[in-house]
């Protein structure tokens, strides 16, 4: 029985940072119905920025200090690239703004590589949340359970923003009719920069929570979008539920998979998010598009 | 009606020009093996091929308006069609290089069935998906797609292991896959696959079957991008998994934003010029992916319709600087400019500017 649980626990824990990636894409495509290849990029500048903070010493402050300050960092160079570059782009075709984010996805994965080279760098967990929790028999790691904490209060965080909050009315106010929102007196161009600053902000947030995870290295951005694309489309764009749904989906797939068939495992998601569009064109809890 | 007959007999005079044009570019392509050492020879026939794969892709999106980022599914089968039935079957080149592209008219179909229940970008990301299925699934199949690593060896007949047969014959066939390709945008059907893209709902209430046009549009793609797979063999004697990765389907999408997507040679126009600068980047710069995204963003940004606009543009000011001086020749009204930027026909296009 707990080995049960504690296979369930590790496809949660896949799911937290998954999860944390794909809200930011999708809450950044419901407003701005632009979908951000680049987001991997922010994505992967969470999980290295982390191991430039960090350094080789284990545990310590500096584990916390990267997990505020970094996904900060991410956020700004978000702002600034929504103000330059993809301001431009919301009132072109889909293919125009598909093109231009790949193209700050090629930018940005270059600039990676630039900065921290290709090796592939590791993260060790801080000594406070390293070990691991006995569960029945088995034993599960604290840093995962940490993971799935965060996850949890980032998921309940937005909801409280969306729903609780004047931004978060404006923010779903915006996917519903921007020209309406501007005619109330918004200042629609000032909210579009807010939404993709915490877009960033989610993405960097998600890099760092699972930098010590896995090993970072080139090809986190490539890797990581296709996967929160999945989750957002089989969720549905536009919903934050959708993407934690999504992601547990997605994990639980996965873990599935390696279980019972480890040969066509990497297939399986994308199995899940044909059959799912299949059945539903815009994912379990998005609207059709206009 | 009567304006509409106007535009088409004003599009039919221009596309004699075009033709002679296009013409005059594949002789002086075919020349090439004649002027040019092997190793710069195999990337023009690398271009050459992309053009067909760039071209293929573009009906979906230049024409239909359907945005697929997974044409890599359609090239990948098409080299692996070559390659498995030379590993397994041991069957003829030419036996798969007519199937080739017949399997990949199949898949097509069950794909489109699919991913145009959905559209715009969740059908982008619905392609992506069926060809990030086609990649992972090849990878890890070993025993009969030869994994990560392919399958390579002597696939193709001998003969076109020569640098010079295997350009001419990889020049033909896309001279031959271009022909047909725009036959189809010329005809009816091409007409109103833009009329969908154009407005889908006049389109429909006009009584188009739109899904079954969008359909037809996305298997003819997927066969003929299946057939650039084929030459992509005889280009690089292998088949390996990265054609299906949604990188790999990048490539045509940029080749047609880049050449420019609303003429018809645009995308080829993209792909010579892609390949011939990737060379150029990667010698000379380590960071050839930045350079890439920036001139991406330019031309997205600055010239929407490409070089190929670009240089229709710039033809066209030039013509239009004819007609001031000659008025009476042309018959004076510069009518003829302004479908031009918004049509894909673009019979016109580049070859304004070659005819002027």
């Amino acid at each position: 029985m707990s080995q049960y649980l504690i296979t369930f626990l590790s496809a949660l824990t896949d799911a937290s940072s998954l999860f944390v990636a794909a809200a930011g894409l999708t809450l950044v495509f419901g407003a701005l119905r632009i979908i951000n290849i680049a987001h991997g990029s922010f994505y992967a500048f969470g999980a290295f920025g982390v191991t430039t903070v960090v350094g080789a010493a284990a545990g310590g402050w500096r584990f916390w200090l990267a997990l505020v300050a970094v996904p900060v960092a991410v956020a700004a160079l978000g702002g600034v690239t929504e103000v330059t570059v993809l301001r431009r782009v919301y009132s072109k075709d889909h293919l125009a703004q598909l093109v231009v984010t790949y193209a700050l996805f090629l930018i940005f994965g270059d600039v990676a590589l630039r900065v921290w080279g290709s090796a592939a760098r590791s993260v060790p967990v801080p000594s406070v949340l390293g070990g691991s929790v006995t569960i029945g028999a088995g034993e599960f790691p604290v840093y995962d359970l940490f993971a799935i904490g965060v996850a949890v209060v980032v998921g309940l965080g937005l909801w409280t923003l969306l729903q609780r909050t004047a931004l978060g009315w404006r923010i779903r106010a915006a996917v519903e009719d921007r020209e309406l929102l501007a005619s109330a007196g918004t200042n629609v161009p000032l909210l579009f920069t807010t939404i993709f600053v915490l877009g960033a902000l989610l993405a960097g947030l998600a890099g760092a929570l699972g930098a010590p995870l896995q090993s970072v290295s080139p090809g986190l951005d490539s890797s990581i979008i296709i996967s929160a694309f999945i989750v957002s489309v089989i969720g549905g764009l536009g919903s934050i539920a959708g993407a934690a749904i999504g992601a547990v989906i997605i994990a639980l797939f996965n873990t599935a998979g390696v279980l019972w068939a480890p040969s066509w495992e990497p297939a399986f998601i994308y199995l899940a998010m044909i059959a799912v569009l299949a059945l539903r064109p815009w994912g379990l809890l998005g609207t059709a598009e206009r | 009606m009567e304006p509409l007959t106007i535009k088409a007999a004003r599009k039919e005079r221009r596309v004699a020009p075009a033709l002679a044009g296009s013409a005059l570019i594949v002789v002086v392509l075919a020349l090439l093996p004649l002027m040019m050492p092997a190793a710069p020879l195999l990337n023009v026939q690398s271009a050459i091929g992309l053009a067909l794969f760039a071209c293929a892709t573009n009906l979906l999106i230049g024409y239909g308006g359907l945005v697929s980022f997974g044409q890599g599914a359609f090239y990948g089968i098409g080299a692996y069609v070559v390659a498995l039935a030379w590993l397994h079957l041991d069957a003829s080149f030419w036996v798969s290089l007519v199937c080739a592209p017949i399997v990949g008219g199949v898949v097509a179909l069950a794909a489109g069935l699919l991913a145009l229940r959905t559209r715009r970008l969740y059908f982008a990301l619905l392609t992506l998906a069926v060809s990030q299925l086609f990649y992972v699934v090849v990878q890890q199949q070993e025993k009969f797609t030869g994994g990560a690593n392919g399958v390579f060896g002597p696939i193709v007949p001998s003969f076109l292991l020569d640098p010079a047969n295997g350009y001419w014959f990889t020049l033909a066939v896309v001279v031959v896959g271009l022909l047909a390709l725009w036959q189809v945008t010329r005809s009816p059907f091409g007409m109103t696959l833009r009329a969908i893209r154009e407005n889908r709902e006049r389109a429909e209430a006009l009584g188009v079957n739109v899904f079954l046009h969008q359909l037809l549009a996305f298997v003819i793609s997927g066969a003929f991008c299946a057939l650039a797979g084929v030459l992509f063999v005889v280009y690089d004697q292998s088949a390996n998994p990265n054609l299906f990765n949604w990188t790999e389907s990048g490539y045509p999408i940029f080749m047609a934003v880049l050449g420019g997507q609303f003429t018809f040679l645009g995308p080829a126009l993209g792909a010579l010029i892609y390949e011939q600068a990737r060379d150029v980047l990667l010698a000379s710069f380590t960071d050839s992916q930045l350079v890439f995204g920036v001139v991406l963003l330019v031309v997205v940004l600055v010239a929407p319709d490409g070089v190929a606009g670009l240089l229709g543009r710039g033809g066209r000011i030039l013509a239009g600087r004819w007609r001031a001086i000659a008025p009476a020749r042309l018959g004076g009204t510069p009518g003829g400019q302004a479908d031009g930027a918004d049509n894909p026909a673009g019979e016109a296009g580049q070859h304004e500017t070659v005819a002027h």
